[in-house]
């Protein structure tokens, strides 16, 4: 019989530019995440994801798991790889990690993702994105690093739906007030809406504040079978209910749409379709606001509101804490940064306090919880439902 | 003693890490894209049983799964549809900002996300015509047998029409 699966355990280091290693990161999560649940013993762990994207080009490593298993202290008998998806890797590792389980193939199964992005010197750190598109195909045309296509996305969509530089600067200004009470984030200071309009111009329409910053950090969670998990922690159950990830194009000349994402309209139907619900029913979010124009289109595409209308969606605060579905309520990719292995963990980990009720900014009554990563130029996106009940 | 990780930093560094691609037949099966951008031509590889002219160029069809492909001839002037002028973050390699990006739409074709060279900051509008400009990037040393020959590269991008 299949098994239900739950998030039973998580925990982060601190995010930012920070000093240390990839390891080291990998070892803070860890301990933070093993504080979260006392009653595990990490020797009884059979199982261990890493997610990593970089780790080849800014740490020079590769077979990363069994080094990670070392330094973290545990000793994986069922699964023990590294999932690479470059911004959806987190995410990716969660519900790979959830297969396993469910399919009774591993029973406590790590999930550990994170980076060392920045590099001796900044053009490293650059330059190094040029590996994270169409190597051959759009590094060549100096698109290796996101901000361009999405700053092209924000022009059309501007263009198309009347959505405005403010509407932009909401997203930012919520985030960054959500980051300010997270003490993990690489933003500790809020901005007000008149500061972010007037931030230093990236690449038109964006600004510094329209982007997400270059993170080091790492995030762990654990899952397990929902009998074991029972053993091994009094907190309330936090259910896996649906996953999904989709993936139509890569190469930028075959985005289909560059203002709707088709690949990540695909992905919600499939995940709301395995949990059983539909947008209406979800009370927390985390999205992949790696821009500020993507938490713009994540809310009309996946259902939270009618398509144009994510702008004015984000400025009337309905996507904020008291509003229709908060979004980002540990700060996003904008307020505690993006160490891209990292992120879908550390979504996973906010949406699992949601629902435990233990958040910092907690929404009342949170019985369902999605997280969305996007990854490469919104070429695949994964989704991941939970909930405080089994699908 | 000398550190060979440091003398590659100071000096040179992995082909493998290029900004640009192998385009020598030992490295790539559509060097012909190439070595017809060298002459002038953008091209992409049409599938002689269903028809679809896919790019980049492929060496296995994505709509019908075989491999009877022909190299074609595409436009190579096109119509801006929207740009933007990067001011920050610019990646090694791509000179000094800005480093303005375009839609350039092909007639009848794809809409290819570009870089424009030649081109002054604000020159560019929404439904200006462009056209291909190639140009030379650094030759790659390979070893071929006990030879290292240095193997020529190109890349393209678009540029006003004045
Ligand atoms: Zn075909």
């Amino acid at each position: 019989m299949e098994r239900k699966v739950c998030i039973i355990a998580g925990g982060m280091s601190r995010w930012g530019a920070r000093e240390g290693s990839q390891r080291d990161f990998f070892q803070e999560a860890a301990k933070a995440c093993y504080e979260d649940i006392p009653g595990l013993n990490p020797k009884d762990i059979d199982g261990l994801l890493v997610a990593s994207a970089m780790t080849e080009r800014t740490s020079y490593q590769t077979h990363l798991a069994p080094l990670v298993a070392e330094n973290v202290g545990v000793q994986p008998k069922n699964l023990c790889a590294r999932v690479e998806l470059l911004c959806g890797s987190g995410s990716s590792a969660i519900i790979l990690a959830f297969a396993m389980i469910k399919a009774g193939q591993a029973d406590v199964v790590m999930v550990v993702g994170g980076e060392k992005l920045n590099t001796p010197q900044k053009w490293e750190t650059f330059y190094s994105q040029l590996a994270s598109v169409d190597h051959d195909w759009d590094g060549p045309q100096g698109i290796g690093l996101p901000p361009p296509a999405f700053a092209m996305m924000a022009k059309l969509h501007m263009k198309k739906y009347g959505t405005r530089k403010e509407h932009l600067a909401a997203v930012t200004v919520k985030n960054r007030r959500n980051a300010s009470r997270n003490p993990k984030a690489q933003f500790q200071t809020p901005v007000s809406l008149q500061e972010a309009l007037e931030g230093r111009m990236v690449v038109p329409p964006l600004t510094l504040y329209d982007c997400c910053p270059i993170t080091d950090g790492a995030a762990a969670v654990i899952l397990a079978g929902k009998e074991i998990a029972k053993d091994l922690t009094d907190k309330p159950l936090v259910y896996i209910r649906g996953t999904a990830q989709a993936s139509l194009s890569n190469m930028s000349a075959n985005i289909p749409n560059l203002t709707t994402w088709d690949s990540l309209r695909i992905a919600a139907k499939q995940a709301y379709g395995k949990a059983g619900i539909g947008p209406q029913d979800v009370d927390v979010a985390m999205t992949h606001d790696c821009f500020t124009i993507s938490e713009i289109i994540e809310m009309e595409d996946l259902g939270f509101c009618e398509k144009g209308e994510g702008g004015r969606f984000v400025f009337e605060g309905q996507n904020d804490l008291g509003g229709q579905v908060p979004t980002n309520t540990d700060g996003g990719l904008l307020g505690c940064g993006h160490p891209f292995g990292g992120t879908g963990i550390r979504q996973g980990l906010e949406v699992m306090k949601q629902l435990r009720g233990d958040a910092v900014q907690q929404v009342p009554d949170a019985s369902i919880g999605l997280t969305h990563n996007l990854s490469g130029l919104i070429a695949a996106h994964t989704l991941v439902v939970y909930g405080k009940e089994a699908a | 003693m000398s550190n060979p990780g440091i003398s590659i930093l100071e000096g040179k560094y992995m082909v493998t890490m290029d900004q640009y691609p192998q385009q020598s037949k030992e490295f790539t099966q559509v060097h012909q894209f190439y070595e017809n951008l060298q002459e002038g031509r953008l091209t992409t590889t049409r599938c002689r049983d269903c028809g679809m002219e896919p790019f980049p160029p492929r060496i296995l069809c994505p709509n019908c799964h075989q491999s009877n492909l022909e190299w074609v001839d595409w436009p190579t002037t096109g119509t801006v549809v929207e740009f933007t002028e990067e001011a920050m973050g610019i990646p090694l390699g791509f000179g000094e900002p800005p480093l303005i990006h375009a839609l350039v739409e092909l007639p009848g074709k794809k809409t290819l996300f570009t870089r424009i060279v030649n081109c002054r900051e604000g020159e560019l509008a929404c439904g200006d015509q462009l056209k291909l400009a190639v140009f030379a990037v650094d030759p790659v040393p390979q070893e071929i047998g006990r030879e290292v020959v240095q193997i020529k590269r190109v890349c393209y991008a678009f540029e006003p029409v004045r």
